[in-house]
């Protein structure tokens, strides 16, 4: 993408409630990681500390939606949205492929569902090549 | 969808960039619309086409 175009108001926005939202999410595993202990009860503690990454990412999604709106180029809005839906697809062709394994094949390890939304990030990157692929063009505003 | 943008753009010496900033979108927006890539909306056909004061069926060609 060029300057001028990540250079977008809505993309510029978008960054600047992407930072304390990461945050969020990353505070949120630390604190799981270090306060919850393996095969702990889920008590009003473990239940409000897990709450915390999970609200982080409704507010990923919240500023992903947010920059959609104000974004005024609609060709930048349509990579953006192939993007999301090369995401979206991935994440749900893999994790439906993955759990009929685990529905029929015991001796398949579980995949924690928890890896679903890193599953998804992993598949914007993925839509940004399929995006640079088929158009030449990757937008940028949105990691 | 064909469209004579890279020549009309031609003919008044602009680049993409000085023809992006006249519409309000990004350089890649421009591009993606001369190459063929992607066909604009009808409100910014007709942003175009009131740019360069012409009808939009002047610029935009049937393949």
């Amino acid at each position: 993408m060029d300057k001028a175009a990540s250079a977008n108001p809505a993309f510029r926005r978008y960054r600047r409630r992407f930072i304390p939202i990461t945050a969020a999410y990353v505070a949120g595993i630390a604190l799981a990681t270090w306060l919850i202990p393996d095969k702990a009860p889920a008590n009003f503690t473990t239940i409000t500390i897990a709450a915390l990454p999970g609200l982080a990412v409704i507010g990923w999604l919240w500023a992903m939606a947010r920059m959609l709106i104000e974004l005024d180029d609609e060709y930048l809005r349509l990579l953006e949205v192939r993007k999301a839906m090369v995401a979206t697809g991935l994440t749900m062709g893999i994790t439906s492929f993955w759990g009929i394994l685990e529905l029929f094949s015991p001796e398949v390890p579980k995949l924690p569902v928890f890896f679903v939304f890193p599953i998804w990030c992993l598949g914007l990157a993925v839509g940004q090549l399929v995006n640079r692929r088929t158009f030449g063009d990757s937008s940028g505003g949105c990691p | 969808m064909n469209n004579r943008l890279k020549v009309l753009r031609a003919e008044r010496s602009w680049s993409q960039q000085d023809l992006a900033e006249r519409l309000g979108v990004s350089r890649q927006s421009v591009n993606a619309i001369e190459t063929g890539k992607y066909d604009p909306s009808l409100p910014l056909a007709f942003r175009i086409a009131d740019l360069f004061e012409e009808s939009i069926e002047a610029i935009f060609v049937r393949d």
